[in-house]
């Protein structure tokens, strides 16, 4: 069965698998800080062509690029929705023609809607590789213990390394209810009340049995005793050279990022 | 190593007792195993012998539960409990948290107060004794039933406890993985281990087997050498059922017209061959068991038969009409689909709105009647009020039956419809299926199980996506 494994740990050894977590926690943070400040369309563009270059050297383009249509379809509705509602700037044209009687005409595309639908875009992009990329490349087991590390409680690292364990899961289950209910005469429905109503033949078994499945995964997580934080520490993951190397760069980034932001050219 | 003593139990916001008063002893070394119809109280008996239901369940309990000489209330924690009790539960999806193999195991070994270098090794031992060595990179959704089941025991296995207790481990699983369970289990029992096993493979166990306990209603109702237990012929029909009464009825279809032809079907998954030149014609009326080992491509072989899967090259054609040129909504009309867990379905409020539900999407006359009609054939007729999650096993692998059989296909496809049944269940089903062929039905199971495979008039075998062979039944 092939499933698109969103979010899921791709088991390698190349260059950001051996990157210690906490270097690419610090990585995420620089990457998103830049992103969510930087209004210059050229430098995100940049940055997103940066962060392809990252999942190149890392081995994990084909594993970052499968989320690509899903990053198209809401570019598509980012524009759209800021050239309707920020119209701002000289009029490029209309997403209605003119010729159009009654309606031609509506809704103008703007330079400066267009501008900030552009900017977003990029910025989801630049963010949505980021955590991609640390979550594709970083064993749960040391996502616990840098999270540990950090304070977090473990009841809640547990809940978020649970979440993403799952997608897979429910997607699978998701897909057989799908076709159970086919092999039922499922009709998935016509109009706004025909779509809601079809949804419960697949919602409702996907819930219940997530549900009757959580009590079991609460179980096992207690009997292992993973919930008493008391822990051996095997294999443990120390900082190397290529992280201080990778912080140092880092470093550098910022620095630069600021010297332009000082200087308005970002 | 582990004492009940008349412990009863009653689940909150019931009245029926899940247990009644159970008196059972699991000495050091031994192995029980446990046995009885879906809904007898077996998980229920799980949770009790290891403590869970004293420390995380409501309800009513009575009598005494004693694990390694100290009563469980004794204990503080169900993470006290665990440093004496290992228990796989019987859904190992939810027991793999982490998403590789090897993390889970090692995740389990750090909480137990070891030194890196013990752990080390113990990891090492325990993917050897399980065969996880190969797989130990791989994650969940990668792993077959059997090999899930394995990371299952492994992790509980980390924990180094004496006492381990099982529920179910093989339901889902062909023979080659049950095998292999079984194999891992009397090895750790061979080590010393005490077993606790919940089953209904007793052929496949019997090398270990100190004492066999069969449970119905939520009370023993026998406890021995299973070779006196046995000697009932009862309990004997319910752990290893004769199939030879169904047998008989075999009949020559050979002259019937095709109701379904394969003609040379290749399907792929991405780049992976599941199905090659697969030609296969199924005459009306016949009764036709397909088997083969997990992924031996049956599953992907019976959703072409109603378009589920369309084919990457060649033609399945049904009752005349290619399935290419026709729509999974037509095709339910020909073809009905059985899914391997019933529960993949449920989503009414009651029994008889869960059958309606197919019957009303294809608009079938006389509805309420055909329903009447179908859940008195699958033995539901007391139940046609009642929330469907709430029956047991069997009889929800019933309802599952009944939902698609009301809709009054032609050919009725099901896939493992006895797993997690007893014997009587498993004969119960085979029987209505039967009734179903007399009616005129073509019926089309998938299984394991070879001796409910003898119960067909024909067997096709399936390895590596292709039919090896195509014989007669019996």
């Amino acid at each position: 069965m092939t499933v698109a494994e969103i979010l899921q740990y791709v088991h390698k050894d190349a260059f950001l698998h051996r990157l210690h977590p906490f270097t690419k926690i610090v990585f995420i943070v620089v990457a998103s800080v830049m992103c969510l400040i930087s209004t210059n369309m050229v430098f995100l563009a940049l940055m997103v062509l940066a962060m392809m270059a990252f999942a190149a050297y890392g081995d994990l383009l084909t594993e970052s690029l499968r989320q690509l249509k899903l990053i198209l379809v809401m570019s598509v509705i980012f524009i759209l929705i800021t050239v309707i509602v920020m119209p701002n700037g000289d009029i490029l044209g209309y997403l209605i023609p003119p010729g159009i009687p009654f309606i031609g005409g509506l809704v103008p595309v703007t330079t400066g809607g267009l501008t900030i639908g552009v900017v977003l875009t990029l910025r989801f992009m630049v963010l949505i590789f980021a955590f991609q990329l640390f979550l594709i490349s970083t064993q749960p087991r040391d996502l616990v213990h840098t999270m540990e590390k950090a304070g977090l409680p473990i009841d809640y690292i547990l809940m978020f390394i649970i979440a993403l364990r799952f997608i897979p899961t429910l997607q699978i289950e998701g897909q057989r209810i799908h076709e159970a209910q086919l092999a039922r005469g499922f009709n998935p429905g016509t109009g706004f009340v025909g779509k809601i109503r079809s949804v419960a033949p697949i919602v409702i078994p996907l819930v219940s049995n997530a549900l009757l499945r959580s009590s079991v995964i609460g179980l096992t997580i207690d009997m292992r005793g993973y919930r008493i934080g008391k822990r051996t520490h095997v294999r443990e993951r120390v900082l190397a050279t290529r992280d201080y190397a990778v912080m140092g760069v880092l470093a550098v980034a910022a620095c630069g990022f600021i010297a332009l932001f000082l200087a308005q050219l970002v | 190593m582990i004492e009940l003593t008349n412990v009863s139990y009653t689940y909150p916001s019931t009245v029926q007792p899940a247990l009644h008063r159970i008196t059972l002893s699991l000495k050091k070394g031994r192995c029980v195993m446990v046995t009885g119809p879906s809904g007898a109280g077996k998980t229920s008996l799980c949770l009790a012998a290891s403590g869970i239901l004293h420390h995380e369940y409501g309800g009513k309990k009575e009598g005494s539960v004693v694990i390694d000489g100290k009563n469980v209330a004794d204990y503080r924690s169900l993470s006290e409990l665990a440093r004496n009790v290992g228990v796989v539960f019987d859904d190992p999806e939810a027991q793999m948290i982490f998403t590789t193999v090897e993390e889970e195991i090692l995740s389990a070994l750090e909480h137990r107060g070891l030194t890196a270098t013990v752990i080390e090794d113990r990891l090492a031992r325990i993917m050897r004794t399980t065969y996880l060595e190969e797989l130990k990179d791989r994650s969940p959704h990668n792993l077959s039933g059997g090999q899930k089941q394995r990371v299952a025991l492994a992790a509980t296995l980390a924990l180094g406890n004496e006492i381990l207790i099982l529920d179910e481990p093989t339901s889902e699983l062909d023979e080659h993985a049950t095998k292999r369970i079984a194999d891992i289990l009397k090895n750790l029992k061979e080590h010393g281990k005490t077993i606790l096993l919940i089953e209904h493979k007793f052929d496949h166990f019997r090398a270990m087997v100190d004492t066999l306990i069969v449970m119905e209603n939520g009370t023993i109702t026998a406890q021995g050498i299973p070779e006196e237990v046995l000697k009932d012929n009862h309990v004997r029909g319910m752990v290893v059922p004769d199939f030879s009464t169904v047998r008989k009825t075999i009949r020559n279809a050979s002259g019937n017209e095709p109701i379904i032809s394969v003609e040379d079907l290749t399907y792929c998954y991405g780049d992976v061959r599941a199905l090659s030149g697969i030609r296969l014609t199924i005459r009306k009326g016949e009764f036709v068991a397909i088997v083969g080992e997990n992924g031996s491509g049956k599953t992907t072989l019976v959703k072409h038969f109603n378009r589920l899967l369309s084919p990457t090259s060649g033609d399945v054609i049904v009752n005349g009409k290619n399935t290419k040129e026709s729509s999974i909504a037509a095709l339910a009309h020909d073809v009905g689909l059985v899914f391997q867990n019933p529960d993949h379905m449920f989503f009414a409020d009651t029994v008889r709105e869960e059958v309606a539900y197919g019957v009303r999407n294809l608009a079938i006359a006389d509805g309420d009647a055909v329903i009447d009609a179908t859940l008195r054939d699958a033995g539901l007729t007391d139940s046609v009020s009642l929330y469907p999650r709430w029956l047991s096993r069997g009889e929800r692998q019933r309802l599952g039956i009944a939902c698609v059989v009301a809709m009054q296909p032609n050919v009725i496809v099901l896939d493992e419809p006895t797993t997690g049944l007893d014997g009587y269940e498993a004969l119960l089903v085979i029987s209505i299926l039967k009734k179903l062929q007399e009616k005129g039905h073509t019926i089309i199971v998938i299984t394991h199980n070879r001796d409910i495979a003898h119960c067909a008039d024909r067997i096709v075998t399936m390895e590596n996506g292709r039919i090896i062979a195509d014989t007669g039944g019996a």
